[in-house]
């Protein structure tokens, strides 16, 4: 069993709510009435146009405009640009559960422990929750009414039937991301299946063809529903017990932002997503869906963290007060080669599993620690969020994995895996695609900044810089874009067709040169890939991976594995992004 | 000394023309009187790791730089010097990190970990020395280090 190891510890929050009997189904309560009618429509959605050009953002200030009463927070030390007070976002305000009395919802519950076999069925309900986040009550959604959904833990190999309900208020459907599995089940609203609307239930058919630590959200408006709480973990299990390198505990971290101004979550839009240009990046870090994590280990031991970052834009950097951390697998796989890092770099929608020692008595924080730039005095500013602390005791770990810890293997199962795609690794790209972004009438000042701040765009954002330019773009002014190089087909457009059993090398470049130049973290659905090289220099050690980063001027050659029949959405994982088209499809044609 | 003088107020007047052009990795390398016939470019790639950006653990971006050179000549030419040695020096020129040794063609250094740096080339008495001595002949400055301050922007003072 998975907990193997496991002497005497107080296992993770995560985890440790597991339910003693294996298969006992969590308690779900009953799904509340949906609080209003569904949105007219989902710009998120896989194949739908955007509306019309409305005209200048904030400048159509009717009784359909948002309304805000608040300003939307700024970082510390920056103003709101004159050009752009009392400007407005031009979509309708929205967040869940308009008109419903919180005190009549289930107070989410932490994740629970779900352990499943081969064949086992999970009803899994989408609803609205009560969410009580630094002392203010906000209404959110969730899963089975745990925030984040249940933990769902299942051996290799194995399929199980998800009965899915949705009781929110929006369209929805379940993504299994990461999963290799019938393309039926792969939850891409008009491309794999009809939206699930409110009331609706929809059943899933979910296979775990490889070990490792995957996640689920809804693939409609994610910058709405994921932001809002619909996400959750599954750990798969490799029958191998020496799969990973042995370790006292195990955590699953879910990594978060909510965008918080006061005690008043930032309403979305209801026609568009906002925030278009950046993403929605939170002021207020979580993990779990809790602004404080807390672990109580033993001196010496070894705590295996699997590490997924749900949240719609930012990029985490994670460290542990000093700990040493082993890095044991990506997405898709174990490395070829165990390494040792001052920290993870966990972009929307990466996990990492690592290993982490925590040597000494003491308390460890759990940080991400950033460098943001301050555009007004051109600067960067060191910023450290703590997000959790780890307190060790002068108890001597029981079994002291000190040694294995040490050993930093090499899996020669995951090399002997890889070699056969070796020989292609240096193939002419079979594709090039460019990312870009083309805007349509955003607020004047906005792009008056945008010209006079284009000396030095970061490789990676961590922190939104400009939230009042980022607020005031919604998907109608800005369109984020995945352009074929070959034909000038963009995003949804392209007609990209590959034949089942081939290896295809993609190549992706991220143009500095455009309005407004990002980082991207792309994510492909259904197959598996390697970053094969970063700027034209040969990646040195490899894992299987569903979703890469791309900087702002960097190009990445990915070699994909198109093993898995299907029609699969590659797209940025920024939820914003997808929601403004940055989004393709790529069909694996039945040999 | 006033050639030296000279050469390090090159170093902090880069003319706009050394903007990057390719995005945040290029770096135009300008030549100093010293050696008027050189040029070069560097660019800046993530160091090696399993990470897919190298960062420290505080966040600033670990870069190491490939190099590419033509025109220097000879060290020796120079004075009592036997090699090229690239360096990652802060803007106020307190700290010099050595990257590597550097020739005429593509070198690949590193690793800079500064948020903003000078890319500087010295003649030096060996390949490895462990401070700078020698006379500068090639420098250009990071991406980053074209970040400006805005505050007496018109934009930002109601001004139009």
């Amino acid at each position: 069993m998975m907990m193997r190891g496991i002497a005497g510890l107080g296992l993770a929050l995560a985890l440790a709510a597991a339910p003693a009997a294996a298969q006992q189904k969590p308690p779900v309560k009953p799904p509340p009435k949906p609080a209003m009618k569904p949105l007219p429509g989902d710009t998120g959605m896989a194949g739908m146009k955007m509306g019309a050009d409305t005209g200048m953002a904030g400048m159509d200030m009717g009784g359909d405009t948002m309304q805000m009463a608040m300003p939307i927070p700024m970082p510390k030390g920056m103003i709101m640009m004159p050009g752009l007070r009392n400007l407005l976002p031009p979509v309708t305000p929205f967040l869940p559960g308009e008109g419903v009395d919180p005190g009549t919802l289930p107070l989410a519950r932490p994740s629970q422990l779900t352990p499943m076999k081969n064949g086992d069925t999970l009803d899994l309900t989408a609803m609205l929750v009560r969410r009580v986040v630094k002392g203010h009550t906000y209404v959110m959604y969730g899963y089975n009414g745990e925030s984040p959904g249940p933990l769902i833990r299942v051996p290799q190999n194995a399929t199980i039937i998800v009965k899915f309900h949705n009781a929110i208020d929006l369209p929805t459907t379940v993504h299994w991301h990461g999963l290799r599995q019938d393309n039926r089940y792969d939850g891409v609203p008009g491309v794999t299946q009809a939206p699930v609307a409110p009331g609706d239930s929809f059943t899933y058919k979910v296979h775990f063809p490889d070990a490792g630590v995957y996640w689920y959200h809804p693939h409609v408006r994610e910058d709405i529903e994921q932001a809002m709480g619909l996400f959750g973990n599954m750990l798969v299990d490799s029958p191998d017990s020496n799969y990973y390198s042995p370790a006292n505990a195990e955590q699953a971290l879910i990594f978060d932002d909510l965008l918080i101004n006061d005690d008043t979550l930032i309403p979305f839009g209801k026609e568009a997503p906002d925030f278009a240009l950046m993403g929605r990046v939170g002021n207020v870090l979580l993990v779990n869906s809790e602004p404080r994590y807390s672990l109580h280990v033993h001196q010496g031991e070894v705590v295996r963290f699997y590490l997924t970052n749900t949240a719609s834009s930012r990029t985490f950097n994670l460290s542990f007060g000093g700990a040493p951390i082993k890095v044991v697998a990506s997405e898709v796989s174990r490395f070829e080669h165990e390494e040792m890092t001052p920290s993870v770099v966990l972009a929307p929608a990466q996990r990492y599993v690592v290993q982490v020692r925590f040597p000494k008595p003491g308390t460890y924080a759990l940080v991400n620690a950033i460098q943001a730039i301050n555009h007004f005095q051109g600067e960067f500013q060191a910023e450290v969020d703590t997000l959790g602390l780890i307190t060790v005791d002068s108890t001597p770990a029981s079994p002291d994995y000190a040694r294995q810890f040490a050993e930093l293997r090499t899996n020669r199962a995951v090399i002997a895996d890889i070699d056969k795609y070796r020989p292609y690794f240096d193939k002419k790209p079979d594709k090039t695609f460019t990312l870009t972004i083309r805007p349509r009438a955003l607020p004047l000042a906005t792009v008056q900044f945008m010209n006079v701040d284009t000396a030095y765009f970061a490789p990676v954002e961590w922190v939104d810089g400009m939230p009042d330019m980022n607020w005031l773009s919604t998907s109608k002014q800005v369109k984020w874009i995945i352009r074929d190089d070959a034909t000038g087909k963009e995003d949804m457009d392209i007609d990209w067709h590959v034949k089942q059993g081939s290896v295809i090398k993609l190549r992706i470049f991220n143009d500095p040169k455009s309005f407004h130049p990002m980082q991207h973290p792309i994510h492909l659905h259904g197959q598996r890939m390697l970053v094969v090289a970063r700027d034209g220099v040969r990646v040195a050690n490899l894992s299987w991976k569903d979703t890469v980063i791309i900087p702002v001027g960097s190009t990445v050659d990915l070699l994909i594995d198109a093993s898995n029949p299907g029609a699969w959405m590659l797209h940025c994982h920024i939820a914003e992004h997808l929601g403004s088209g940055m989004m393709t499809v790529l069909h694996v044609d039945p040999r | 000394m006033l050639a030296r003088n000279a050469a390090w107020l090159a170093l902090l007047l880069i003319p706009a023309a050394a903007r990057a052009q390719g995005g945040p990795f290029d770096i135009a390398l300008f030549n100093t009187p010293q050696s008027p016939s050189a040029t070069g470019q560097a660019r800046l790639v993530f160091a090696p790791g399993v990470m897919d950006v190298a960062v420290t653990a505080d966040g600033r971006a670990r870069y190491d730089a490939r190099v590419t050179i033509a025109g220097l000549p000879a060290p020796r030419t120079l004075g009592p010097y036997t090699a090229y040695v690239a360096w990652a020096v802060t803007p106020d020129l307190t700290q010099w990190h050595r990257l590597g040794a550097v020739h005429n063609g593509v070198s690949m250094v590193g690793t800079a970990d500064f948020n903003k740096f000078l890319l500087v080339i010295t003649a030096e008495a060996s390949a490895a020395p462990e401070a700078h001595h020698g006379p500068v002949v090639l420098h250009g400055t990071s991406p980053s280090g074209w970040l400006q301050n805005f505050t007496t922007h018109p934009l930002f003072r109601g001004v139009y």
